[in-house]
């Protein structure tokens, strides 16, 4: 018998899709039972408390929790999000409900050994209830008390060797794409990267020091499958500067119906037989590509590696040799001026051990947010607010017609004294001897 | 500056600020009077030496005396 | 149950204590066959809906089977897929930025027997526990944040908008006849922490009702200057205020018709709650995309101001979301993302297919950037 009744909620037990209702019914079971005599360091009935809260949101369409300002481990600002029930002595299993965010591996890779270590810590002493993943891409330990904390981290990172995430105005834990480990148009290593930047900047992950949080993203190609280019503060989309490597006898192949167009994505319908002429020779955006007399011909340095083409022939097509990462900078989602993508300001870097021409651009731009930042404002806003100039002013970066969609449709330079021979500094009387007041 | 310094420094400019107790990094960094890569050092430290506490609204995080504040006591469950 | 030490000792924070040692390697979880071919993969070829191979210029192949899940997930599920990645993948699994658990086997033979387990484990009430799909031209799952499990400012619940959207969505999920793939994004408030902002289709919940203002305990639950300065539009102000009884208090004051409704006050001032039965709702947006492909990454538009949160299964929200999707695999080229449809085809096209209604609300007129989204050329459709 289930300890609270939830009648919404059941009615999202059906239909195929995994619910989320059945699996945390499923985890009161287990802990109800607690066959292996598990010594739970919170409430038992945690999972049906929790049950009984979201069927009291679902009832009122609002909201049960509060907000607290716990921010982490001892020493730490932030990788905890302190959360409380405003209805504690109806569910006292959930009344202090706080999440911990743990630092995932690269790729979102694991062995089960791994996996069920984290299991076990978290059912002794949390909630049992996890998020695989969060938006920002950590392991989610959703819902312990606060005596446990200490205790949970101590385990991590003793008897796991694994740290936690970043929350507040930190580096938050930067996340990857599956990258070279199992993708062919990867141009980096985006977990070496994202592993080593990590790393590097451990304290910064931390301890707050920001005006605002900072996200790192790795895309190991244009496609973008993390969204770095929507989201992080520096995306680093992988990229190549030669020329598209052709097997003209995989073209063929594709022009002869033996391969599947794009990878077989498009399996589930018939759109009748390929066609490179309409499907990729016409899409491409910059119509660098010919196919004439059974070539397939790029006029490389007229091609913006959109990766449509290789998208679709993905035997036929891969990307150049001299790869590296374009690094965009100041996306950003919610408030202030509305949503933001990244801009481009490193229009191509090699990604070679040990990074360091990359940590010297993060490092100038941390200088001058940190230093120029408004409180709460995030480095997006700081570019308009002071505009693409001093982003590069502050990089070190020449101004390059890569950085802009078009030039400037109004003449208002703000020239600077120091740009204008002679300077500002002029003689009146010189002037009205040639010219009268 | 030594770190006896900063914390003095700090401990009275924040106990100075009437009604207020929690504070964006950018504003302790000032009352050192330091660029704020340098002046982390000696936080991080003042709150390892349990001077200063985090606070942390989920998405950005401030920085208080440790005990001091309205929400202090809530947060700390009794 | 009796307190259980880790060995942290309380009183010796300091002792011990081990930090900043980051995440674990990702190359100590690299199954075997990763290890070897990383960097050296050649092409990949989507078998059938949820099913991968990538081939290595050593000759090795991975075949991957990826199935949806809850990113709400039980450490018995987690124990489940263990249990399944021991049997079939030698102990190793991995897990997508989209939520989808993928089970990677190193040869053929091996698909089918991990398909059909995988395809037999169902919840009690027949759900699907790992139903395989998510890849190509299709809908693959939906990326979330907490809503009403966790978060204390959303104004929708996001596990169950998004098991009844992804119920509605089923069969683009297990199939790819759509023109390109279509990404569902879901964010229980307007502060996004699932950027769901370029999405094709993202379903955001939205606040309308401004914050209440407990006068009588305000300036005790809260420092008055920190939520002040949360605003983003500085609609709050300091203000005395006479409580009914006569008593005379410190609080603030709201400039209304500048207040956005993000809730950032409530966070820091517990005593201004934002969220509202009534007033909170689901906004609609489309048209969005990160890729790069053909066209650049673009923002979602706002095709719907508002939808009521109708629990349990947002009844509203999932027919729209349904019925654009429907019209997209309809209308679209083959390879055009549904924004780039849109585009093609003009937006007062897409409302008139999509049999959306344009209201007042879907005008921009937040800052700036609105004056260059109205229309400004003679050149649009009847």
């Amino acid at each position: 018998m289930a300890k609270h009744k939830t009648p919404l909620l059941d009615q999202l037990e059906t239909g195929p899709w995994p619910s989320f209702v059945s699996d945390i019914k499923r985890q009161a079971e287990f802990r109800k039972a607690n066959q292996d005599k598990i010594d739970y360091q919170i409430p038992v009935d945690v999972c049906e408390d929790l049950l009984g809260v979201l069927e009291l949101s679902f009832v009122h369409r609002r909201t049960h929790w509060k907000h607290g300002g716990i921010v982490g481990v001892f020493g730490y600002g932030g990788g905890v999000i302190g959360r409380y029930c405003d209805q504690p002595e109806m569910f006292p299993g959930v009344a202090h409900f706080h999440t911990l965010r743990v630092n995932q591996p690269g790729g979102k890779f694991y062995t089960t050994e791994y996996l069920r270590q984290l299991c076990d810590l978290w059912d002794f002493r949390g909630s049992g209830i996890t998020n695989m993943h969060g938006s920002t891409g950590d392991i989610i330990f959703l819902g312990t008390q606060t005596d446990q904390l200490e205790e949970i981290f101590y385990e991590l990172t003793h008897t796991l060797n694994q740290d936690l995430g970043g929350s507040g105005s930190n580096l938050r834990t930067p996340s990857d794409c599956i990258g070279q480990a199992r993708c062919e148009w990867s141009c980096y290593d985006t977990q070496a990267l994202c592993y080593d930047l990590t790393q590097e900047y451990q304290d910064e992950l931390h301890r707050p020091a920001f005006p605002y949080k900072f996200k790192f993203k790795f895309d190991g190609c244009p496609n973008c499958c993390v969204a770095s280019i929507a989201r992080a503060d520096i995306s680093f989309v992988g990229t190549w500067k030669d020329d598209i490597r052709i097997d003209q006898e995989a073209v063929a192949a594709y022009v002869g119906g033996e391969f599947p167009p794009n990878g077989g994505a498009h399996a589930g319908r018939d759109w009748g037989p390929f066609d490179i002429r309409k499907e990729v020779i016409d899409l491409c955006p910059t119509e660098c590509m010919r196919y004439e007399d059974g070539k397939l011909e790029i006029n490389t340095p007229e091609c913006t590696r959109c990766m449509h083409c290789i998208n679709v022939m993905p035997r036929a097509l891969r990307v150049g040799d001299d790869r590296g990462c374009s690094l965009l900078v100041g996306a950003k989602a919610p408030i202030l001026d509305g949503a933001q993508m990244s801009t481009l300001l490193v229009p191509f870097i090699k990604v070679e051990e040990p990074y360091d021409e990359i940590k010297e651009v993060i490092e100038n731009i941390w200088d001058w947010w940190m230093e120029e930042g408004k409180n709460r404002e995030r480095l997006g806003e700081l570019m308009k607010r002071q505009g693409m100039q001093k982003l590069l002013e502050v990089t070190g970066i020449k101004a390059d017609a890569r950085h802009v969609q078009e030039p400037r449709t109004n003449p208002y330079i703000f020239w600077k004294e120091e740009e204008v021979e002679g300077g500002f500094d002029r003689d009146i009387n010189e002037f009205r001897k040639y010219h009268q007041r | 500056m030594d770190q006896a310094e900063a914390n003095e420094k700090i401990v009275e400019a924040l106990q100075k600020k009437k009604g207020k107790t929690k504070f964006y990094f950018n504003d302790l960094a000032k009352i050192l009077d330091m660029k704020p890569r340098v002046a982390k050092k000696l936080i991080n430290k003042m709150v390892e030496d349990q001077i200063l506490e985090y606070w942390s609204s989920g998405s950005t995080s401030l920085y208080g005396l440790k005990g001091a504040g309205k929400q202090a006591a809530a947060d700390g469950e009794e | 149950m009796a307190f259980v030490s880790s060995g942290y000792n309380p009183d010796k924070p300091m002792e011990d204590r081990i930090t900043d040692i980051g995440p674990r390697k990702y190359d100590e979880f690299y199954p075997p066959v990763i290890k070897k071919n990383k960097g050296k993969w050649l092409y990949h070829e989507i078998l059938e809906p949820g099913v991968l191979v990538h081939v290595s210029e050593t000759g090795d192949e991975v075949y991957t089977v990826r199935a949806g899940g809850c990113r709400l997930m039980s450490v018995e599920h987690i124990r489940e897929i263990c249990e399944i990645a021991d049997k079939h993948c030698d102990g190793h699994v991995r897990f997508t930025t989209r939520n989808n658990i993928e089970f990677m086997v190193d040869s053929k033979d091996k698909v089918e027997p991990l398909k059909q387990d995988l395809l037999s484990r169902k919840q009690e009430g027949g759900c699907y526990k790992f139903p395989i799909g998510g890849t190509g031209a299709g809908v693959t799952n939906i990326v979330h944040t907490q809503g009403w499990i966790h978060c204390h400012t959303p104004a929708t619940d996001a596990s169950g908008p998004v098991k009844a959207t992804m119920d509605v969505l089923f069969d683009d999920f297990t199939d790819m006849r759509l023109p390109a793939q279509l990404r569902v994004s879901l964010a229980c408030c307007l502060n996004m922490c699932g950027a769901v902002h370029c999405s094709d289709i993202a379903i955001l919940g939205y606040h309308r009702k401004v914050p209440m203002l407990d006068h009588e305990y305000l300036d005790k639950m809260c420092e008055i200057p920190l939520a002040i300065a949360a605003c983003p539009t500085a609609a709050i102000k300091p203000a005395k205020v006479e409580l009914e009884d006569g008593t005379k208090v410190k609080s603030v004051a709201l400039n209304v018709p500048r207040c956005m409704f993000c809730g950032n006050c409530y966070t820091m001032c517990p005593a201004m709650p934002i969220v509202d039965d009534v007033g909170d709702c689901i906004v609609i947006m489309a048209g969005g995309k990160v890729s790069n492909r053909i066209s650049a990454p673009k923002f979602s538009k706002v095709v719907v101001a508002y939808f009521p949160n109708e629990v349990p299964r947002w009844d509203q929200t999932t027919a729209c979301v349904k019925k654009m999707v429907d019209v997209y695999a309809k209308e679209a080229r083959k390879y055009e993302r549904l924004g780039e449809w849109a585009e093609r085809i003009g937006w007062e096209r897409f409302f008139e297919k999509c049999e959306l209604e344009f209201t007042h609300h879907l005008i921009d007129d937040f800052r700036d950037p609105a004056y260059f989204t109205w229309r400004q050329t003679t050149q649009f459709k009847f």
